[in-house]
């Protein structure tokens, strides 16, 4: 989950953080407290891209979203002073940043720090609040003038305001600035240091947001009695949806386990809501090996090389595997959660294991059925992909057609009443050898036209067959004028008739001799 | 916030809509509009003195079922009804009102409401006009939006508190002619009053109260004719209940009007593709370009929607969204020349069911056919300026056609470090082709639903990978039976099995056997090259571990039932000879007696009788006859007391004398070809070695050396091993 931090410069973050004191001012906490948090993601987030902002009046892309945290820090050191805090403008800037980096889709972290000092005028967070309020109330859903406010972050995020005070200076700010996160959604909160604000307390509240916010989640993937540690990049968020009968919270059980396997082709692009990188973890734990002793597995699962690189790992060989075979594994994430894993390229040399997550519930991916009615091949009596591997059970077929995959009609423009009345004269002029479709066809028109109570195409439809019949030229077989003349009978009287009462062709000896 | 205004929300009023046609004698007029059915194609060979069949008229009631099924079929196509997400209920009302079907899953589908229509026909002048209200068919709608819909009950029952109500919305659409404003006025009290007194009605009795409702009145007239009624905007008549007219001609309009509501109520919206290269009937060597407009859920455009209304990035132009006469919006994109089969996974964030706008134009129908064949085609957004971005993929499942959204943004997981420098990276010699028909073996497939009692599907494929992988070596170098599988099979696959048959078991043994055989031939073993440092271990080495490794293998499966225990207790029989059972007391490792005491518990008797017959036999022995018998058996006695000290010198050759003993005991019947053969080349290697004298005459086995010397007593006793192994290597 790519990170936006937004540092506050206005002059008021200039201030001494304790009186009198020039040299230590409030911004050097900020920096000093962005950087440890920079320390933190270096160490155990480094795949993941952070961009730093700063704001006042105006807003600056100080550095684009990189994994360099060198960069990043040298970024920090960079900051100049500027005027007047408008977090407003802050928050746009994240929100056109993120935009134009990653789209809507992505979900992004947020930290804004600031001193607590809500600016003054036009632009500070009481005004901007209270515009944003009026604008709720005043039209509902036609606020789409230039000056929306940025919240909620049209991509799904988590915002969190560091605000770098004493606890009582800021008292009054405190409930403009949760405000804000709940405009966004509620999730991340407002941090505080806990005590007088200095240099120790920003550190740790700094530490403390990075360690529960940013953390590193290791996950087991398994397979059976074979498992690997691995780690989820970006981290696998709690889901979150509200649906037609009520809210879903799925958490994260931090336990793949692999259900079974797929042909790639089988699970065919499914909706997905994130995807992950797996990366085995270094296996420094001895632990996981004398606890599989006790088990019947022996050295199968759980190596105790400490070497990293050099021990075999489950979750290498899985990679290898599916990237051979191209096939995804279905694994089981939490109840009723599920997700596939394959191989996955970013360049044609170095690949990797990914997680692609699916949507909480057992129709996650239509086509494969419900996701807990898929068992093991090797359970049925006849294996659904054949004996040299060219079938296969997907797509599973729904007994229910859609409208476009049957032969629907519809008469609402001329044309297509008149494609229909054509296909039955052409295959009117082919009798007897079209005789089956030509009377489908009929029956096509004969229900259409009572469901829509359209009775007078009945006898339309009837004196064409009739006129047909006298085009009829000498060389046509017998059996068409008969046909011909029986189906035009017909379609009269099914105007009294039941709907499922087909017509059906004329029982003559030619047709009979032909069924012979 | 105004992309959420048009969120779906919780309880949403599109789970259930009543549809109520009016079927008075008024709506057997004509429509206003003919329609040419006769056509006479221009090349006719007819003759020229035919005049086509006059146009036909439809009546407001041809035209009204016409534009309601539409609305259906959208409905049902993008809203499968096996989701039992949206239902519609469709109501005739004339005199009295009739419901053509319920709320339940299997009564959902467009050919169930159009028979409903075909029953009921259309309305007859001679009706008696006088009694025909609308009024009735509102009534019934409301009494059946009290009726719970079974994702209503559901919910119902899955709340923890049963006097909880269960929010009940609903809309109603109402097609009929009103016949002034005050009419309207009067069927909005009528709804309100029904509401009421079903809601008083549906407490009592086992029902749903109507939380709100949403009533969509449709005026429509002939076309050509005057109309005075209005269109109304949505009003809240009261808490319970919204109301909105719309004024319409019928003919055409009406159903223009009708598909645009569909869009509205179900959440939808359109997207025209664009340049969709198709053969000409009469010219097939020449290709046109169509366009086929296609309708989905909203949320597959919720990206341009988000990003048009904020980001400078996208030219607000290119993908907008044109209008056409019946101010129904587009979003463009265009066709993408498909590759020929795209087996590729695409990072796609949503997949959406689709349908045609006009689903038997031919061009749908080439689109819908062609992709129903099972190819996909890419979608690009069209822009002025820039890169090409492809955001869409169409691509049916299944007999449905699903809109997929590819991430078009950049990936944050870009630039990865490969796999293979990660931990585990540098081992090369994973049994990547192992477990690629592992994997195949353990392919999903789908199963019905279990009845009571039986298994979940996905549970059984748990517990099969949970026995298959019992133990699974993950490197070439770790194995050795795993890389000599034209000798070992077909153990390793029926060893994993839940439950092997006798015939399977006598498999398993013969595969040991042959096993057997291959040791007594000294047949070299596969040992992979790699991961042995030097020449390798020895032979005999290599058998040892061999033979230990098929062991735990065994092991790992012995509790899956009595017959797996039998193939282990098979190996245990040959390895582990029966004089041995008498001195299990004395046995060294203490997770070997655990698993020797359940063998005993779970095997039947005739294993422990016969170990129990040996002992008799051996005590039963003269002198001479005991030591034979122990000289047969000495190398497995080695062979153990090796492996429990860790002590790595090679057995002795004629290690398979005891085989031929045990086996001809086992089995009891005429010698196996194998026992034959094994006794033979017993002999032979009998003829060939002499046993050490030492030995012969040595109790238990072991030949004191250089005894003399010891006797010396000087010379230290660190040459003693080494005088050991030179003895061993002997002859």
């Amino acid at each position: 989950m790519p990170t936006v931090i937004l540092l506050d410069l206005s002059l008021s973050m200039t201030r001494p953080v304790v009186s009198g004191d020039n040299d230590f001012q409030r911004k050097h906490l900020a920096i000093q407290g962005v950087s440890t948090l920079l320390d933190y993601l270096a160490a155990h987030n480094r795949l993941e891209f952070t961009a730093l902002v700063a704001f006042s009046s105006l807003w600056e892309l100080v550095v684009p979203f990189t994994r360099d945290y060198k960069e990043l820090k040298e970024g920090l050191n960079r900051m100049d002073d500027y005027d007047k805090t408008c977090i407003e403008t802050g928050l746009a800037g994240v929100s056109q940043i993120v935009m134009d980096e990653w789209g809507v889709g992505l979900p992004c972290q947020v930290v804004l720090v600031t001193d607590g000092s809500p600016g003054v005028g036009k632009g500070s967070l009481k005004e901007s609040l209270e515009r944003f309020y009026s604008s709720q109330h005043h039209h509902d859903d036609l606020s789409t003038d230039g000056d929306e406010f940025p919240l909620p972050f049209p991509f799904p995020s988590k915002l969190h305001l560091v605000c770098l005070a004493n606890p009582p200076e800021v008292q009054g700010v405190l409930g403009q600035l949760q405000r804000l996160v709940d405009m966004n959604g509620g999730a991340g909160g407002v941090y505080l240091p806990e005590g007088e604000l200095s240099m120790a307390t920003c550190q740790s509240l700094f530490s403390k947001l990075a360690e529960t916010q940013f953390p590193s989640v290791s996950w087991t993937l398994k397979c059976g009695h074979m498992s690997s540690e691995v780690q989820a990049v970006p981290v696998v968020e709690t889901f979150k949806k509200t649906y037609d009968f009520g809210p879903l919270v799925r958490e994260p059980s931090l336990q793949m386990e692999i259900l079974g396997f797929l042909d790639s082709k089988d699970i065919a692009s499914p909706a997905v809501i994130s995807r992950h990188l797996v990366l085995p973890k270094p296996t420094k734990t001895e632990k996981e090996a004398s606890e599989g002793e006790s088990g019947a597995s022996g050295e199968g699962d759980g190596d105790t090389a400490e070497h990293d690189g050099k021990a075999p790992s489950f979750c290498v060989l899985l990679h290898g595997s599916l990237k051979v075979e191209s096939m995804v594994a279905l694994v089981q994430l939490g109840e009723s959660w599920y997700g596939f894993l394959y191989s996955w390229a970013d360049s044609k040399k170095k690949s990797n294991l990914m997680l692609s997550v699916l949507e909480p519930g057992e129709d996650a991916v239509s086509w494969l059925g419900k996701i807990s009615q898929l068992g093991p091949v090797a359970s049925s009596p006849h294996n659904p992909y054949g004996e040299d591997d060219t079938t296969s059970p997907y797509p599973v077929r729904h007994a229910d057609k859609r409208s476009y995959a049957q032969n629907t009609t519809v008469w609402i423009k001329p044309s297509g009443l008149q494609t229909d009345v054509q296909k039955i004269l052409r295959n009117a002029r082919k009798l007897p050898d079209k005789q089956q479709t030509f009377y489908k066809e009929l029956n096509r028109l004969r229900k259409a036209a009572l469901s829509f109570g359209f009775l007078d195409l009945l006898e339309g439809m009837s004196a064409m067959l009739e006129r047909e019949c006298t085009l009829l030229p000498g060389t046509a077989h017998p059996d068409a004028a008969l046909q011909l003349t029986h189906a035009a009978k017909e379609l009269r009287l099914a105007i009294n008739k039941d709907y499922d009462d087909n017509i059906a062709p004329l029982q003559t000896h030619f047709s009979k001799s032909d069924n012979d | 916030m105004a992309a959420e205004g048009n969120a779906p929300k919780i309880f949403p009023s599109s789970h259930k809509t009543v549809v109520i046609l009016d079927h008075s004698p008024f709506m057997a007029e004509a429509c206003g509009q003919t329609v040419d059915f006769d056509i006479l194609p221009k090349q006719s060979r007819a003759a020229p003195g035919i005049i086509p069949l006059a146009p036909l008229a439809k009546s407001l009631w041809t035209c009204t079922v016409e534009a309601a099924s539409e609305y259906a079929r959208v409905v049902y196509d993008v809203y499968p009804p096996r989701s039992r997400d949206k239902l519609l209920k469709f109501v005739i009302t004339d005199t009295e009102a009739r419901s053509l079907n319920s709320w339940l899953e299997e009564e959902q589908s467009l050919s169930n409401v159009l028979q409903g229509l075909a029953v009921v026909g259309p309305p007859s002048d001679s009706d008696d006009a006088e009694n025909c209200s609308v009024m009735h068919g509102l009534a019934m709608a409301v009494e059946s939006l009290c009726e719970g819909s079974e994702k209503q009950l559901e919910h119902k029952a899955s709340l923890s508190d049963p006097e909880e109500p269960v929010v009940n919305k609903g809309r109603v659409v109402c097609i009929t002619t009103v016949k002034s404003q005050g009419h309207i006025q009067m069927l909005e009290e009528c709804m309100q009053e029904a509401i009421v007194q079903h809601n008083k009605i549906a407490e009592a009795a086992d029902k749903l109260p109507i939380t709100h409702c949403e009533l969509v009145l449709i005026h429509t007239v002939p076309v050509g004719a005057d109309n005075n009624i209005q269109d109304q905007p949505n009003k809240e008549v009261s808490s319970l209940l919204s109301c909105e007219v719309h004024s319409v001609h019928s003919g055409r309009h009406i159903a223009a009007k009708l598909a645009l509501l569909v869009q509205k109520h179900f959440h939808l919206t359109s997207t025209t593709i664009t340049g969709i290269p198709m053969k000409e009937e009469q010219n097939a060597s020449t290709s046109a370009n169509y366009d086929v407009e296609i309708l989905h859920s909203k949320d597959a455009h919720i990206e341009i929607l988000k990003m048009g209304s904020t980001s400078q990035g996208y030219d607000s132009s290119g993908f907008a969204c044109s209008k056409d006469s019946f101010g129904r919006e587009t979003v463009i994109l265009k066709w993408c020349t498909p590759k020929t089969n795209i087996v590729e996974l695409q990072y796609c964030t949503g997949a959406y069911r689709i349908t045609p706008a006009d689903v038997n134009s031919r061009p749908s129908s080439c689109l819908t056919n062609f992709l129903l064949n099972g190819r996909a085609v890419m979608l690009e957004q069209p822009r002025k300026s820039g890169s090409k971005v492809i955001s869409h993929m169409l691509a049916s499942h299944g007999g449905e056609i699903f809109l997929h959204c590819l991430g078009t943004g950049r990936s944050p997981l870009e630039d990865p470090p490969s796999i293979s420098e990660g931990s585990g990276g540098r081992v090369t010699d994973y049994r990547i082709t192992d477990y690629g028909d592992f994997m195949k073996e353990n392919r999903l497939m789908p199963y019905p639903a279990p009845q009571d009692g039986q298994i979940l599907p996905e549970k059984e494929a748990i517990a099969v990978l949970e026995r298959t992988t019992r133990y699974w070596p993950l490197v070439i170098s770790d194995t050795i039976i795993f890389n000599m599988a034209s000798h070992t099979d077909p153990l390793p696959t029926l060893i994993t099995k839940a439950a092997l048959t006798e015939d399977e078991v006598v498999e398993c043994q013969k595969a040991i056997y042959h096993l057997v055989g291959m040791e007594s031939r000294s047949e070299p073993l596969p040992i992979p090259a790699m991961g042995t440092r030097g020449k390798g271990p020895k032979r005999d080495e290599q058998y040892r571990q061999m033979w230990a490794e098929l062991d735990t293998l065994l092991r790992a499966h012995a509790s899956t039932s009595i017959n797996h225990q039998k193939v282990l207790e098979c190996l245990q029989e040959i390895r582990r000879p029966a004089e041995e059972a008498k001195e299990s007391s004395r046995k060294a490792g203490k997770k070997e007696e655990v698993v020797v005491k359940e063998e005993r518990v779970m095997t039947e008797q005739s294993t422990a009788e016969l170990a129990w017959q040996e002992i008799q036999r051996y005590k039963a022995m003269s002198e001479r006859e005991r030591s034979d018998f122990e000289r047969g058996n000495t190398n497995n006695d080695h062979f153990r007391h090796r492996q429990q000290t860790e002590v790595s010198s090679p057995p002795i050759k004629k290690l398979k004398t005891s085989l031929e003993d045990s086996q001809g005991k086992q089995q009891g019947g005429p010698p196996s070809l194998l026992a034959i053969w094994t006794s033979r080349i017993n002999s032979k290697y009998n003829s060939r070695h002499c046993e050490f004298a030492g030995r012969l005459t040595a109790e238990g086995n072991k030949a004191e050396l250089y005894v003399n010397l010891q006797k010396d007593g000087t010379n230290g006793t660190s040459d003693k091993p080494s005088g050991v192994k030179q003895e061993k290597r002997g002859p």
